[in-house]
C-alpha cells in the first residue's frame, strides 16, 4: 500500500514526462517508430488514470504489453548486445514504468534512468550541437528531480532555475574532474551497431553511387598537416581498391578486405619503408562511417595504435569507425620510393580480370591498339584523348543499359568520376595492362583560419592505377582528361550548375553563408581537437605543461588540494550561516568570563541570567566573588545601560583575569578584585 | 510457556544488549549535542546528512555511465558523468543550507487521551530572504507535517502523535527533515523541544451515569424547557403561548417575540473511585474518564473523588479539564 504522501501529485508527472520527452526525442529517430507510439500511449493512459478516467493497468494487461513490447525489441533487433537494443530496452521501460508510476520511488527510477538515456545519445553523436541538447537535457530531467518536492519546487521558474543553479555551481568541479580523472582503456570491448545508413565511401562502386555521395556536404575528413602541405593535384585520399570487375560493379574482390584474409601490417616497421623520411607528416580525423577504411594519401604508414597498412598501400583500422577517429600517417609519394620489382602473378591476375563476356566494342578497340603494339602508356594517352575530345562530365548522367562501358565510351559520353574510372581501367585491362579503380576523396577546401584541409562527402571520387612494369603502379585520374578543374578546384567549379542543386537550401550559392559554414567547421575542428579527443595521452601531456613532471606526489596535490580548499570552504561557510546571532562586544567579553568560569567548576545554566550566576559563583567560590560581581556589573551597565565606560572596564577585567593567571606581577587593588 | 521463556531470552541476547546499549550512547550523546529546549536553532552541530535510497541510485547511475564513457572511450559521456558527479558534491550545501538557520518554537500542546493522537503545536521561522522548502517535522515513525517557507518567513504547524499510556507523557526528539533540493540527500536533526503532553486516561465505558441523588432545581444539571429563569428572546413561533410575547419589543416596532424560559436540574453527581469496586486502577480510571465526558455531554454537574483527590462538582471546559487531568496524574501509573 502507497501512503498518500507519497502519491505523484500532476505537475510532479508532468515534469517526469517532459524529462522522458527531452531525453528520449533525439533517439526516436533511430528507434524503431512503434517505441514512439508506445511511449506517448503510455503517457496518455497515465494521464487518464491521473484524471480519474482510466484505472492503472491490471496485472494481465501489464504482462501483456511486456510481452508484446520485448517480442516488438526481437523483431526490430537481430542482436541483443548492442547499444541500439539497449537504448531501446531503455525506451521500453520508461513506457511500461509509466503504466505504473505511482510512487515517489518510481518517479525517482524513471528520472535516474532519463539520465542515462541522455547520455547515450553521446555515444553516437558528439558534435557541439548534440553536447548543448546534452546539457539540455540534464537541465530538464535535475528540474524534474527538484519537482518531485512539491507544488511550489515544481513551478518551472523555480525548477529551471535552481536546476540551472546547481548546474553553473558543478561546472568547476567538473572540468577539475575532466582535466584530472585517469582515463582507462575500454574494459571489455563493446558490440557496436553495424546497420549502415551513412554516406560515404562503400566496398562497392556501381553506377550512381557517386554521384549519392556527391550530394552531400557532411564533413569526413579534417587534415592537418605537419610540414609541407601538398599541392591541390596531390590530394588523393585513397581508401578502398577495387580489383573485381561483373560487368556493372566494382568491388575489392577476394582476399583484399582484412576481414577475408588481405594481408595487413599492424606493427609500424612490419612493412619497409625506406630510410629517406616521409614527404608529408600529418593527421586525419575522421567522422564515423562505420567502415574500417581509413583515407590517406599514398603510401602511407601509421604508428596510431589499431591502425595498419595494406598491401595495396592503404590503411585500415582494426574495428570500424563508429566514433571520430584521429590518426597521424607519414606519406612518401610513389615517385621517391625505390621503383618496385615486379607485380606477383596473383596481383597480376587479379588486376586484369574481366567478366568473360560483354562490352566487346570495347574488347575491340583495345586489341586494335595493342594489335599496333602500342606501349601502356600510349594506350593510356591514347584513352585520355578519347576522353578529353568528346565527353561531358555531369553529375546528372543518362542512365546506363546491359554493357554499360561500350554505351559509355561511344554513346552516352556523359558522366561521373565513377564512369570514367571504371571504363579507363575496364580498357586498360582489355588492352592486357594491371589496372585497377581506387575510390577515396580527391581535394578538400583549405581552412585557413586553423590550418587544415576540409574534406567533405562531395569530394567523393575515384580514379584509376595503372602498373607499369619499370615505373610499378601509377595513378592516372580520367576524369582530369575530361574535366581538370575537378581535380584542381573541386567539384563546385567542375559541375557547375548541377552542383547540389537537388540539396533544399543551396546555401553554397551565397558566398556569406558558405563563409558561415567554414566558421562553423572551424569551432567544429577546435571542439573535436580540444573536448571530443582528450585522451589519456592528451591529459598527460596538458598536466606535464602544467605541474611539470607528474610524480605520484604531484598527482595527490593536485587532487588533494582542490578538496580540502573546498571542505575548509564547506566548514567555513557551515559556521557562518549557522544562524548563530551576532555577539557584541560586551557579550564576546561575557562569554569570555563565562567560560572561565566554567573551567573554575562553575558552569552557566541555560536560562539562568547574569545577576543569578554571580550570586551562584558568590556562594560556591567565595575567593571569585569579587571578580564575578564586577564583570556582571560592569556587563549589565554596557548591555542594558548603554554604558561605553562600563565596555572599557569590562574589557580590563577581561586581561586582569589572564595576567592574573600567567603572571605575578599584580597591584594589590587588582589582585584583590581577582580574588586571588 | 514457551513464549514467556523466548521473551526473557531476548533481554538477554548479546546482540539486543548491544543495540540497547547503543540506543544509550547515541541518545546521551545525542542530549549533549543537542540539549533539550523549547526554541531551537538549527545549525551545523546539531544537523547529520546522508545521501538517501534516490542518491545511492544516483550514484549507481553515475557508476554506470563511467563505464559507458570509458568502454565507448567518449569524452562527452565523461563529460555529463563528471557533472553529475559535481552537483552530487554541490548537493549537500543546498540541502544543509536548507535547514540551517530554521529555528524552531514549541507553541502549544493538546492534551488527548490515550489511545487517541497527541498533537503539538510548533511554530517553524527563519531569517533571511533564503526560502526553505519541504521541511519535514515528525516523530518517527509516524508521517509528520511539511511546511515550506518561502513567502511568508514563519508557519505554525501541528504534528501528531500515537500515545497509549495516560499522564505526562515526554515526546521522543522530533525529526525535522528535508530533502531539499533532488531528494537525493537527507539532512535531518533530532531535536529536544521538550514536548510534554498530558495524556487523559482511555475511555472505557462503564455504563450510563451513576445517577442517584435527587433532581432539585439550581445552579447545575440538565436544562430543561419551561422553567421559570428567563432565558433569552427568540422568534415566535406558532403554539407559543401568549403569556409569552415579548409585547414590549412588539410595540417598539420590532418583529413578534416570545421570552423563553427554562430551568436547570441541580443534579449533582459524583464520580467515585468506589463505585467501582473490584476493577483495576486503569479500568477504574478509564470508566471514570468516560463518565466525566457523558456528564459534559448531558450537562450533569460532577464531582469527582479519588483516594486523596475530592474535586466539586460543578461544569464547564475547565473543570472538565481539572478533572481529567486528575485522572491523567492519578499516582500509580499500571505498566
Amino acid at each position: 500500500m502507497i501512503a498518500n504522501k507519497d502519491l505523484l501529485p500532476r505537475e510532479s508527472l508532468l515534469w517526469i514526462f517532459a524529462a522522458q520527452f527531452v531525453a528520449l526525442l533525439p533517439q526516436f529517430t533511430m528507434l524503431p517508430l512503434w517505441v514512439a507510439f508506445a511511449w506517448a500511449f503510455a503517457v496518455f493512459w497515465r494521464l487518464e488514470v491521473f484524471r480519474g478516467r482510466k484505472d492503472l493497468p491490471g496485472r494481465t494487461l501489464k504482462i501483456t504489453v511486456i510481452a508484446l513490447t520485448l517480442a516488438g525489441l526481437a523483431l526490430s533487433y537481430r542482436r541483443w548486445f548492442a547499444l541500439e537494443p539497449m537504448i531501446a530496452l531503455l525506451a521500453i521501460s520508461f513506457t511500461l514504468k509509466n503504466l505504473e508510476l505511482v510512487s515517489r520511488r518510481d518517479a525517482f527510477v524513471s528520472l535516474l534512468l532519463a539520465y542515462f538515456v541522455a547520455a547515450t545519445l553521446f555515444v553516437q553523436e558528439q558534435t557541439i550541437p548534440y553536447a548543448l541538447y546534452g546539457l539540455f537535457s540534464v537541465l530538464v530531467i535535475t528540474a524534474a528531480l527538484a519537482a518531485q518536492l512539491g507544488q511550489f519546487s515544481a513551478s518551472p521558474r523555480r525548477a529551471l532555475g535552481l536546476s540551472m543553479r546547481l548546474m553553473a555551481q558543478a561546472t568547476p568541479l567538473m572540468v577539475l574532474l575532466f582535466l584530472v580523472m585517469p582515463r582507462l582503456g575500454p574494459l571489455w570491448s563493446v558490440p557496436q551497431n553495424t546497420s549502415a545508413g551513412r554516406t560515404g565511401v562503400s566496398d562497392s562502386m556501381a553506377p550512381g553511387d557517386f554521384t549519392e555521395l556527391s550530394k552531400s556536404s557532411k564533413p569526413t575528413l579534417r587534415i592537418s598537416f605537419d610540414g609541407p602541405v601538398p599541392p591541390p593535384e596531390q590530394r588523393y585520399w585513397r581508401g578502398l581498391v577495387y580489383s573485381e570487375f561483373n560487368g556493372r560493379t566494382w568491388r575489392q574482390g577476394y582476399g583484399v578486405d582484412p576481414r577475408n584474409g588481405g594481408r595487413v601490417y599492424w606493427k609500424s616497421g612490419e612493412q619497409v619503408l625506406p630510410q629517406v623520411g616521409p614527404r608529408y607528416r600529418y593527421q586525419v580525423i575522421q567522422e564515423a562511417s562505420r567502415s574500417p577504411w581509413l583515407f590517406a594519401m599514398a603510401q602511407p604508414a601509421s604508428e596510431s595504435p589499431g591502425v595498419g597498412e595494406t598491401a595495396d598501400d592503404r590503411l585500415v583500422k582494426r574495428t570500424p569507425v563508429f566514433n571520430r577517429f584521429s590518426y597521424q600517417v607519414s606519406s612518401w609519394p610513389r615517385e621517391t620510393l625505390p621503383t618496385p620489382t615486379s607485380l606477383s602473378n596473383v596481383e597480376r591476375r587479379r588486376n586484369l580480370q574481366l567478366p568473360s563476356y560483354g562490352n566487346n566494342r570495347t574488347r575491340q578497340w583495345m586489341a586494335s591498339l595493342r594489335g599496333q603494339g602500342l606501349s601502356a602508356e600510349a594506350v593510356s594517352s591514347q584513352l585520355l584523348t578519347h576522353f578529353n575530345n568528346a565527353f561531358t562530365y555531369t553529375l546528372n548522367p543518362p542512365a546506363l543499359g546491359g554493357d554499360t562501358i561500350d554505351e559509355f565510351l561511344f554513346d552516352s559520353q556523359q558522366g561521373f568520376c565513377e564512369h570514367f574510372a571504371g571504363s579507363y581501367v575496364f580498357a586498360m585491362r582489355a588492352a592486357g595492362v594491371p589496372a585497377r579503380v581506387v575510390a577515396g576523396y580527391q581535394g578538400g577546401e583549405w581552412v585557413s583560419g586553423e590550418e587544415y584541409l576540409l574534406v567533405r562527402e562531395y569530394d567523393a571520387h575515384a580514379w584509376a592505377e595503372i602498373w607499369l612494369d619499370d615505373r610499378g603502379w601509377q595513378r592516372v585520374d580520367p576524369t582530369a582528361a575530361v574535366a581538370p578543374e575537378r581535380v584542381r578546384d573541386g567539384l563546385e567549379s567542375a559541375a557547375g550548375e548541377e552542383f547540389m542543386q537537388d540539396s533544399l537550401f543551396p546555401l553554397h550559392r551565397f558566398g556569406i553563408l558558405s563563409q558561415l559554414r567554414l566558421q562553423w567547421d572551424m569551432i567544429n575542428y577546435r571542439w573535436y581537437q580540444t573536448v571530443v579527443s582528450f585522451n589519456a595521452d592528451r591529459q598527460q601531456n596538458l598536466l606535464q605543461r602544467i605541474f611539470g613532471d607528474l610524480s605520484p606526489m604531484r598527482m595527490a596535490l593536485l587532487l588533494g588540494v582542490p578538496i580540502f580548499v573546498l571542505l575548509l570552504g564547506i566548514s567555513f561557510w557551515a559556521a557562518r550561516t549557522a544562524g548563530r546571532p551576532k555577539l557584541t562586544p560586551a557579550e564576546k567579553l561575557y562569554q569570555r568570563f563565562c567560560q572561565r568560569m566554567a573551567r573554575n567548576g562553575i558552569r552557566r545554566r541555560s536560562g539562568e541570567t547574569a545577576g543569578n550566576y554571580a550570586r551562584r559563583i558568590a556562594e560556591e567560590r567565595v575567593e571569585l566573588a569579587n571578580y564575578a560581581g564586577a564583570v556582571t556589573e560592569a556587563f549589565e551597565a554596557v548591555s542594558y545601560g548603554g554604558d561605553a565606560r562600563a565596555l572599557k572596564k569590562l574589557r580590563q577585567l577581561s586581561s586582569w583575569y589572564f595576567w592574573l593567571r600567567h603572571s605575578a606581577n599584580m597591584t594589590p587593588h587588582k589582585r584583590e578584585l581577582a580574588g586571588y | 510457556m514457551s513464549v514467556s521463556s523466548s521473551s526473557r531470552s531476548t533481554s538477554r541476547n548479546p546482540l539486543h544488549m548491544l543495540v540497547q546499549s547503543w540506543r544509550g550512547l547515541t541518545q546521551r550523546w545525542l542530549s549533549r549535542r543537542a540539549p533539550r529546549a523549547r526554541a531551537i536553532t538549527l545549525n551545523h552541530s546539531r544537523l547529520f546528512i546522508l545521501p538517501t535510497r534516490a542518491g545511492l541510485g544516483f550514484l549507481l547511475v553515475i557508476a554506470l555511465l563511467w563505464l559507458l564513457g570509458t568502454n565507448y572511450e567518449n569524452n562527452l559521456v565523461f563529460a555529463l558523468t563528471f557533472l553529475l558527479v559535481s552537483i552530487l558534491a554541490v548537493l549537500p550545501l543546498h540541502t544543509f543550507a536548507n535547514l540551517s538557520g530554521v529555528h524552531l518554537r514549541l507553541l502549544d500542546t493538546r492534551a488527548a487521551f490515550a489511545g487517541d493522537f497527541a498533537e503539538a503545536e510548533i511554530n517553524v521561522s527563519c531569517e533571511g530572504k533564503r526560502e526553505r522548502e519541504w521541511l519535514e517535522l515528525s516523530w518517527p515513525p509516524e508521517q509528520g507535517s511539511r511546511v515550506d517557507l518561502c513567502e511568508q518567513k514563519s508557519a505554525d504547524i501541528c504534528i501528531s502523535m500515537p500515545v497509549v499510556k495516560r499522564g505526562r507523557v515526554q515526546a521522543p526528539r522530533l525529526r525535522v527533515e528535508s530533502r531539499f533540493p533532488l531528494g537525493l540527500f537527507r539532512c535531518w536533526s533530532r531535536i529536544d523541544l521538550d514536548v510534554e503532553f498530558l495524556v487523559y486516561p482511555r475511555p472505557i465505558s462503564a455504563g450510563p451515569l451513576p445517577v442517584g441523588e435527587a433532581i432539585a432545581e439550581g445552579k447545575f444539571g440538565e436544562v430543561q424547557r419551561g422553567g421559570e429563569d428567563y432565558a433569552a428572546l427568540k422568534p415566535y413561533q406558532a403554539g407559543d403561548s401568549l403569556r409569552h410575547v415579548a409585547w414590549k419589543q412588539y410595540a417598539a416596532g420590532r418583529d413578534l417575540y416570545s421570552k423563553d424560559y427554562e430551568r436547570k436540574t441541580d443534579t449533582r453527581l459524583w464520580l467515585d473511585w468506589d463505585l467501582l469496586e473490584g476493577k483495576g486502577v486503569e479500568m477504574r480510571l478509564s470508566n471514570l474518564c468516560d463518565w466525566v465526558l457523558q456528564a459534559e455531554k448531558q450537562s450533569v454537574a460532577y464531582g469527582l473523588r479519588l483516594p486523596g483527590v475530592s474535586l466539586e462538582p460543578s461544569l464547564g471546559a475547565e473543570h472538565r479539564q481539572q478533572v481529567l487531568q486528575a485522572l491523567a496524574l492519578y499516582p500509580g501509573r499500571g505498566q
